[in-house]
């Protein structure tokens, strides 16, 4: 499948952190014929290997998290569902928004929001406190307790779409763009004789604390790992110092990366034309799942290579597809040149 | 009827720019109207002779615009300013698509992410004026291809049924009414009656203002959405009306005390026929009651309207037997007038 097609599937799953199956199910299909061993672990991480058959080989590997932010629903009241946040909800998108409540069946809500007519002008001019906001899915109270019980989660229903010339928009593109990503770079390398062994980890509980990364870069033991994230995109609201969409994946050099595997990474770019920009990544933690996998047992050499993002953890995310397929071919030229 | 309503909703018609609903409600009024025109500023007006020509001239009305945006000018990196077009809460307009202008350029309303915000940001909504539509564009000359200053914006318009037996739209006040309106035209009516579908309601009931002077009518019917607010969190009269207790038959709102007689007759017909009515608790709001109530020598004015929650928002709820229900009423109150 093409990436951008690829994405749109993906963006399109209900995966919030925790309840990741039907992402984890996708995923594992989709990998199956390239690689020599899908399996998961006790945290439901996806982790595809293909050996090349070489002994002592170095194991490399890449990571995306398959989870999206979400809510979940803590109790009713007069039909209407209270909730809670699965990861950081950015709370001024909820009023007027479009969910899926995670029951079986799935059900469609919108969250209401008080009409102005009730209000003061001071409260107008606040986000709602999510303490404050409901689900509507249409039901009486006994009808919603029995469909949706505390603890069924909730998704935002949107559609990703094409946005001007070669960007989507959507949910979740945080982290499943990255995901199609790693995945592409794993098809291709696949069928390529390589030097090393190499994993595809598409892990879990990344927006509450790198949950999934952390158990499974310790069950793996990579030498090394290409941790593939989303990073903020410049708006014309946001800060200057950020990377723009649409001029290539951005490569983190701070403490939380190796710096000599930053540098190859972008003397590999400058060589093979392919489009990138640096970006500094203060502190040790980048706020991605590099954080849990550089630590991981006796440590690992770790890159972050990041996809630039705009509204980030919101139902519409944007990114730019070339941005999507400089990391795919970055990454493929890397893995494919490594001498064992 | 409710196919005829997801159809409309589908439609744009941000206000001051009708064009689309028009020609649509058009198009299928024409078989069945006696007579059938437009004006100045773009009310569709239709007359369909009933069984009987009544003593006193009646006039339905539903207004055809909604609630949008209007783009108001470009930034050098390629993102549209906006402004409002009619009353929009802007709690609901972060984070949503739109489609904006005659090509329809998906666009969505942008805002820097939550990590980089202060925490008196996220409480504190950002002002409208800062807030920006984002199509994609690189830069201002290739947002100027595709969309224009004055372009209008309207909400996604993806239709949902829910629950048991909601309906989830955009532009469900006003099309509610223009469903009932249209699908009257296309039935047999037990009397005469001119048919309103006006426009700019939004911003002040501007063309019902005119179109009331056109027809003249003695007494009208006005067929609208009206905000609910029957939520956790609101109590008592601040709900003002409530999904599934029926039909709202206002006695007065912020622009009209309607007609006393009007509103006893339809209560009357209402409680005959076991149709399920309630009126507001609280007073708010307003319709094109307003304008056609003062038009001229002054006309006699009711109104029977289907509560909305989200009214404002692309994510209007209203419940489906409601939006029927309004029909019902529409038909009986013919009936009554035909007496």
């Amino acid at each position: 499948m093409e990436l951008k097609e690829l994405t749109k599937c993906l963006s399109g799953l209900s995966g919030p952190s925790g309840f990741e199956e039907p992402v984890y199910e996708y995923i594992a299909s989709y990998l199956h014929h390239a690689a020599d061993e899908v399996r998961t672990d006790a945290l439901g991480n996806m982790i595809a290997i293909k050996r090349c058959g070489k002994p002592g080989a170095k194991l490399v590997l890449l990571d995306a998290h398959m989870d999206e932010i979400g809510l979940i629903v803590t109790g009713a009241k007069d039909g209407f569902l209270s909730f809670g946040m699965l990861g950081g909800v950015d709370q001024r998108m909820l009023p007027a928004r479009e969910v899926r409540v995670l029951s079986d069946p799935p059900l469609f809500g919108v969250i209401d929001t008080m009409p102005p007519h009730v209000l003061t002008a001071e409260q107008m001019d606040k986000s709602i406190d999510p303490d404050k906001l409901f689900i509507d899915v249409g039901l009486s109270q006994e009808e919603a307790v029995k469909a949706a019980p505390p603890g069924t989660p909730v998704v935002y229903a949107a559609s990703c779409d094409e946005l001007g010339e070669g960007q989507l928009c959507g949910k979740a593109l945080d982290d499943r763009a990255c995901a199609a990503v790693i995945m592409k770079a794993f098809e291709l390398l696949a069928e390529k004789d390589l030097n090393v062994d190499l994993c595809c980890l598409v892990s879990t509980q990344e927006e509450v604390g790198h949950r999934g990364a952390t158990v499974a870069a310790y069950g793996l033991e990579p030498n090394i790992a290409i941790v593939v994230d989303v990073t903020h995109g410049r708006t014309p609201d946001g800060p200057e110092a950020l990377t723009d969409c649409g001029k290539g994946g951005a490569i983190g050099i701070g403490p939380n990366t190796n710096r000599a595997l930053a540098m190859e990474l972008m003397a590999l770019a400058e060589e093979k034309g392919i489009p990138y920009q640096p970006e500094a990544v203060p502190g040790g933690n980048s706020g991605t799942n590099a954080h849990a996998i550089q630590i991981a047992k006796t440590g690992v050499v770790t890159a972050l290579v990041s996809l630039p993002l705009k509204y980030m953890h919101t139902p519409v995310e944007v990114v730019d597809v070339a941005d999507m397929q400089a990391i795919v071919d970055l990454i493929a030229a890397y893995v494919e040149g490594m001498e064992g | 009827m409710l196919d005829t309503l997801e159809t409309l909703c589908c439609l744009e018609g941000v206000t001051g720019g009708e064009d689309e609903v028009r020609d649509y409600i058009l198009e299928r009024a024409m078989p069945h109207a006696d007579e059938i025109c437009t004006d100045a500023l773009g009310n569709l007006m239709v007359f369909k002779k009933g069984a009987v020509t009544p003593a006193k001239k009646v006039m339905l009305c539903a207004h055809m615009d909604e609630v949008g945006l209007i783009v108001t000018s470009f930034t050098d990196e390629g993102y549209l300013r906006f402004s409002q077009a009619g009353g929009l809460d802007r709690r609901v307009i972060l984070g949503k698509k739109v489609f904006v202008g005659p090509g329809r350029v998906l666009g969505v309303v942008g805002s820097k992410a939550v990590h980089m915000t202060t925490a008196e940001q996220r409480k504190k909504l950002p002002e409208m004026r800062d807030m920006y539509i984002d199509i994609g564009a690189a830069s201002r000359e290739e947002a100027e291809k595709l969309v224009h200053i004055g372009d209008l914006a309207a909400f996604d318009d993806t239709v949902v049924r829910f629950g048991d037996g909601f309906i989830k739209a955009k532009a469900i006040d006003d099309r509610v009414g223009c469903a009932a309106m249209l699908k009257l035209i296309e039935s047999d009516i037990p009397c005469d009656c001119w048919f309103a579908f006006t426009v700019q309601e939004e911003v002040g009931t501007r063309g019902a203002a005119v179109a009331a002077k056109s027809i003249k009518p003695d007494v009208a019917l006005i067929l609208e959405g009206t905000t609910a607010a029957d939520i956790p969190g609101a109590e008592g009269a601040e709900r003002v009306c409530e999904l599934g207790k029926g039909i709202v038959i206002p006695f007065m709102d912020r622009g009209t005390i309607y007609d006393k007689t009007l509103f006893k007759t339809l209560t009357r017909l209402a409680e005959e026929d076991e149709v399920p009515w309630q009126t507001k608790s609280k007073i708010s709001g307003g319709t094109d009651a307003s304008a056609v109530q003062r038009s001229e020598a002054g006309v006699a004015v009711a109104a029977v309207s289907v509560p909305v929650r989200n009214i404002h928002s692309p994510a209007c709820v209203a419940k489906c037997a409601e939006c029927e229900d309004q029909l019902r009423m529409a038909r009986l109150f013919l009936a009554e007038m035909a007496k």
